[in-house]
């Protein structure tokens, strides 16, 4: 039985590959940029709460750290897009 | 031997400590209002920075990105060790996360020597400015990390170490933070201008 940590990595690994073969399928347009976008956001909240392990810690930072990117994504978006 | 534990729960106690945790917000509000900023100058330049992107190679970034995680995935399974008092496990996986630093490193600095071989300096264009600018603070925080990460081995292979639990936590928040960063730095500078 593989433990969480080593199921993160896997998912983290697979994300990663994922994203890089997607970046080389089309250039730029606003689906493929949100795509990247929210597959490395996916990525971010995995390592906080899986690696960090803010999974145990108070809640006041699990929004903390959620509402960070949520304001970074759709700042971004808005900028860009 | 007995696990050591910490009550995460209490808001001022998360993993790592309140101090690294507010570090880290800083650090990760600090990127991201630099990557706006590019992403300001992206959309009022938007071939020019693309062209720019396209002279950067995605894959250098990906094999850096899985250096990274791989090297955050050790640091985590070190820290778990840490707490179940399993000091030559923890040594072995904290061995494995500097490997990976240090791989990292190596590999920014082929991709460095080959933009600067090259002639994509700083000084090249805007897109080039933002690249050497964010990826350079960027290494700092890995090399700054490492050195950590040094000192923590150190720290508890010392006789009568007085390294404590919420130490090995507080180095292991400031290693996954540059794992943080460039998994925003990364995309935004590599793939999607």
């Amino acid at each position: 039985m593989k433990d969480s940590n080593t199921k993160t990595l896997i998912i983290l690994l697979v994300l990663t590959v994922a994203v890089g073969i997607l970046s080389g399928l089309e250039s730029v347009s606003p689906f493929w940029f949100m795509l990247i976008l929210g597959l490395s956001c996916i990525k971010f909240l995995l390592v906080a709460f899986q690696f960090m392990e803010l999974k145990k810690a108070h809640a006041a930072w699990k929004v903390l750290i959620v509402a960070y990117l949520l304001i970074f994504f759709s700042a971004v978006s808005i900028v860009l897009i | 031997m007995e696990e050591v534990k910490i009550d995460h729960k209490n808001i001022f106690y998360p993993p790592g400590g309140i101090l690294i945790w507010i570090l880290i917000f800083l650090e990760l509000i600090t990127f991201g209002m630099a990557l706006l900023a590019l992403a300001y100058y992206a959309k009022q330049s938007p071939e020019e920075f693309h062209e720019s992107r396209l002279l950067l190679n995605p894959v250098y970034g990906t094999i850096n990105t899985i250096f990274l995680l791989t090297s955050g995935y050790f640091m985590a399974k070190s820290v778990g060790f840490y707490k179940k008092n399993e000091l030559k496990k923890t040594n072995q996986y904290l061995k494995l996360t500097m490997i990976g630093g240090l791989l990292f490193l190596i590999l920014k600095s082929v991709e460095y020597w080959m933009k600067i071989e090259h002639g994509y300096t700083m000084g090249y264009d805007t897109f080039f400015s933002f690249y050497w600018m964010l990826t350079l603070f960027h290494v700092i925080h890995v090399v700054v990390g490492l050195v950590i990460l040094v000192s923590v081995y150190f720290g508890i292979n010392k006789k009568d170490s007085d390294t404590k639990l919420e130490d090995v936590e507080a180095s292991a928040a400031f290693w996954h933070m540059c794992d943080l960063i460039w998994l925003i730095l990364f995309p935004m500078l590599y793939l999607i201008l």
